[in-house]
C-alpha cells in the first residue's frame, strides 16, 4: 500500500500524466524488473526507464540550475544503473538505489564542476528563464531552497519531491533515522517562514525583486 | 512558537502528516490533534507548505534522452551484462583514486628503500663465506665471524726450487742477495760490472754501465685478464701447477665461495717476464676469455737515472769516508761530517731499494687474474641449517626495521624545518583556493 503510492504521487507532482505508464495495470516491481534486466531482459530495462526517468530528469532539473546538465546527468545515472546491474542485490529497494546513485553522480558533478570554478575561473552557468511552469514559482523555489542549510536541504528536496520515506531517505544519506526526522523538521520550519510572505499573495505578478529582498 | 508542554511532540507531528508513525502512535497524535488547536494548525501548516513546493514542477524529459539510452540499452542488451574488465573488479571502477594510487606509490617506496637499505647494510652479507688462500694454497678460515671477504697480501718468498732454476738460466745476471734484504724481492744487478765498480774500486763508471744497459730495454709488463671458466677448483689447481710450472708466484691470491653467488677467484700473480707470452697462453686456456688487457712500461731510462744517482751518491759517501780517516779537525766538523755520511748512506739505501722494486718488476711481470665461475644453483644440503637462515633473517629484519625508524627519525629530523617552511608559505593560497572551493561547491 505504501510502496504504490508515493510513485504514484511522484508521477503525478512531476506533472506526467498517470496513463504514460502503460503497466500501472499489471505491474511488475521494480525490484523484479532489475533481476530480469539482470538475467539478460533488456525490455525490462526499458521498462524501467520509462518509469523512472522522469522522477530521476526532476531529481537532476531541481537540484542544478542548467537543463543540459540535467539531462546529461540523467543519461549518466542510467548507464551506471546499466553497468551495475549485475551486482545488484534485490535485498535494496530499487528506489533507493537509484537515487544514491543519482546523488552520488550529482555530488561528483558538484566537486568538478565548483574544481574547474576554482582553477579555471569558470562560472557556474547562470540560470535559464524556465519555460515549463510559473518562472516566478521555478525562480522563488530555487531561491528559498539555496537559503536553506546544506545538510537540511537534501532531506527535504528527498522527501517532497521523490517522496522517499523517512527510512529511505536515511539510507540514501547514510544518515541515523532521528536525524533525518530533526533535519527535516528543522528544514520545514524554516522553509514555512521563507514561503510565509509570499505564501499569501501567491499570485503570478508578484515581483521576483521583492522575493530576493 | 512550539510549546513544549505538549503530549506529542512537533516532530512527531510531521511524522504523523507525512504517514510515518505506527498505527498506535498515530492514533495518540491524531488524538492530541482533535483536542490541541496549536498542533492542529501545526499540522496543517506542513501539509501547506507541502502543497506549496509542490507546485515547483520541472519540464517533461527531452525526447533526445529517450533515444540515447535507447541506444545504450541496445548496446547493453548485445554485451553480455554480467562480463567485468578484471580491472573494475581489481581497482573497483573507472578511475583510480587518489588512495588507490598513493598507495601504490607508498608500496613502491618502500620497496626502494627497503632495497636500498638491504645492499648498503653490511648484515646483508651475513651468508657470504670468503675464504682466503695463504701461501701454501691451503684455505684458512676467514679471522673475523663476521665473514667479511678477507684478502691477505702476501709477502711470500720465492720457493726455493725456481729460484735456482732461475739462476741456472741466467747465470749472467746472477747475483748474490745481500743480508737483510727483504725476502721475496729478487735482487738482482743489472750487470756484472757495476756490481764490481761499485763494490770494489769505487771508481765512476756510470756512464760505461748506461752504455751497457743501452742495448736491452727494460719493459715492466702487466696484463690483466679476465677467464671464465666452467669449475673453479679444478681451474684452481691448473693454475697453482701453472705458477710453479713457470716459476711464478702469486702476491695475492682472494677466493670467493660466497654461498648464493658464482665463486671466484681473484689474484695477483707474478711470472717470470721470459715465462710471460707462455704463461698467459695457458691461463687463457682455463676458460673463456673475456677480458684481456696487455701493457708494458718502458723503464730504461728510469733504471739508467737510478743507477747514475746511486753511483754518485756511493762516490760521495766513499769521499767522506775517505776525507773523515785522513783528516783531522775539531769535533763539531767530525760530528757534520759524520752526518753527512749518513745522510748518504740513507739515500743509497733507499735508491737501492728502488732499484731493487724496478728490476724486480721488470724481471716479473704482473698478471691480474680473475677467474669466475659459471653460477650453478647446489642441490647440496645449505651449509647454514634452515633454523639459522629463520634467525639470521629475524634479526637481520630487525635490524632493518630499526634502521628504517631511525632513517625516518632522520628525515623528519632534516627535512622536517624546511617543510613546514614550505607549508607556511604553501599554506596562504592552499587555503584561499579551498575557501574558493567551497564556495563554488555550496553554489547551485
Amino acid at each position: 500500500m505504501k510502496d504504490l503510492k508515493p510513485a504514484d504521487k511522484a508521477t503525478q507532482a512531476d506533472g506526467t500524466p498517470a496513463g504514460i505508464d502503460g503497466r500501472s495495470e499489471q505491474r511488475e516491481s521494480d525490484e523484479q524488473l532489475m533481476l530480469a534486466f539482470a538475467a539478460g531482459q533488456s525490455d525490462a530495462f526499458t521498462a524501467l526507464f520509462n518509469r523512472y526517468k522522469q522522477p530521476l530528469f526532476g531529481f537532476f532539473r531541481r537540484r542544478l540550475a542548467d537543463p543540459a546538465q540535467a539531462e546529461e546527468l540523467t543519461q549518466e545515472t542510467f548507464i551506471a544503473i546499466l553497468r551495475s546491474a549485475p551486482q545488484y542485490q534485490p535485498s535494496a529497494l530499487f528506489r533507493t538505489f537509484l537515487y544514491a546513485i543519482a546523488l552520488r553522480i550529482l555530488r561528483a558533478h558538484r566537486r568538478k564542476a565548483a574544481f574547474r570554478a576554482t582553477f579555471l575561473g569558470e562560472r557556474p552557468v547562470g540560470h535559464e528563464p524556465a519555460s515549463h511552469c510559473d518562472p516566478v514559482i521555478d525562480l522563488f523555489m530555487r531561491e528559498a531552497m539555496a537559503q536553506l542549510q546544506n545538510s537540511d536541504r537534501e532531506v527535504l528536496l528527498l522527501r517532497e519531491f521523490e517522496q522517499l520515506s523517512y527510512s529511505e531517505i536515511a539510507e540514501v544519506l547514510s544518515l541515523p533515522l532521528n536525524t533525518v526526522r530533526s533535519r527535516l523538521f528543522r528544514a520545514r520550519s524554516a522553509l514555512h517562514e521563507l514561503l510565509g510572505a509570499p505564501a499569501a499573495t501567491r499570485t503570478h505578478n508578484a515581483p521576483v525583486t521583492e522575493v530576493r529582498a | 512558537m512550539i510549546a513544549t508542554t505538549h503530549l506529542v511532540s512537533p516532530e512527531e507531528v510531521m511524522a504523523f502528516v507525512d504517514g510515518e508513525l505506527s498505527s498506535a502512535e498515530a492514533a495518540t497524535v491524531s488524538a492530541h490533534i482533535a483536542e490541541c488547536a496549536e498542533c492542529a494548525s501545526m499540522a496543517a501548516q506542513f501539509r501547506e507548505t507541502s502543497e506549496s513546493v509542490a507546485r515547483w514542477t520541472v519540464p517533461a524529459v527531452p525526447e533526445s534522452l529517450d533515444a540515447s539510452v535507447a541506444q545504450l540499452i541496445a548496446k547493453a542488451g548485445n554485451e553480455n551484462p554480467t562480463s567485468k574488465p578484471i580491472r573494475s573488479i581489481l581497482f573497483g571502477g573507472r578511475h583510480w583514486t587518489v588512495a588507490q594510487l598513493g598507495t601504490i606509490a607508498a608500496v613502491l617506496l618502500l620497496f626502494t628503500a627497503g632495497l636500498t637499505m638491504h645492499y648498503s647494510s653490511p648484515t646483508a652479507r651475513l651468508s657470504d663465506r670468503a675464504q682466503s688462500v695463504d701461501r701454501n694454497g691451503l684455505f684458512v678460515e676467514p679471522r673475523n665471524s663476521a665473514g667479511d671477504s678477507v684478502s691477505r697480501p702476501q709477502a711470500a718468498p720465492l720457493p726455493s726450487p725456481a729460484m735456482q732454476s732461475m739462476s741456472g738460466i741466467e747465470a749472467d745476471r746472477l747475483v748474490q742477495l745481500p743480508p737483510g734484504v727483504v725476502a721475496g724481492n729478487l735482487s738482482e744487478s743489472r750487470s756484472r760490472a757495476q756490481q764490481a765498480a761499485t763494490k770494489g774500486s769505487g771508481l765512476p763508471n756510470a756512464f760505461a754501465n748506461q752504455g751497457a744497459s743501452q742495448p736491452t730495454p727494460m719493459i715492466a709488463h702487466s696484463v690483466s685478464l679476465t677467464v671464465q671458466v666452467r669449475d673453479l677448483g679444478a681451474s684452481r689447481a691448473a693454475l697453482d701447477a701453472l705458477l710453479s710450472r713457470h716459476r711464478g708466484y702469486a702476491a695475492q691470491l682472494t677466493v670467493n665461495t660466497a654461498e648464493g653467488l658464482p665463486r671466484s677467484l681473484q689474484g695477483s700473480l707474478r711470472v717470470p717476464d721470459g715465462e710471460l707470452a707462455a704463461a698467459i697462453a695457458e691461463m687463457r686456456a682455463l676458460g673463456r676469455v673475456e677480458m684481456e688487457t696487455q701493457s708494458g712500461e718502458e723503464v730504461t731510462q728510469q733504471h739508467a737515472d737510478l743507477v747514475a744517482r746511486l753511483e754518485n751518491a756511493r762516490e760521495t759517501e766513499q769521499r767522506l769516508r775517505e776525507l773523515l780517516a785522513q783528516r783531522t779537525g775539531k769535533i763539531d766538523e767530525v760530528l757534520q761530517v759524520e752526518e753527512e755520511i749518513d745522510r748518504v748512506r740513507g739515500e743509497i739505501e733507499q735508491m737501492e731499494a728502488e732499484q731493487k722494486i724496478l728490476e724486480h718488476r721488470v724481471d716479473f711481470a704482473t698478471v691480474e687474474l680473475r677467474l669466475a665461475e659459471q653460477y650453478r644453483e647446489q642441490l647440496g644440503a645449505p651449509s647454514a641449517s634452515v633454523s639459522v637462515q629463520i634467525g639470521n633473517a629475524f634479526v637481520a629484519g630487525l635490524r632493518h626495521g630499526e634502521n628504517t625508524l631511525v632513517g625516518v627519525l632522520l628525515f623528519v629530523e632534516e627535512a622536517g624545518p624546511t617543510a613546514l617552511i614550505w607549508l607556511a608559505i604553501l599554506a596562504v593560497p592552499g587555503i584561499l583556493l579551498w575557501r574558493r572551493y567551497r564556495r563554488m561547491l555550496n553554489q547551485r
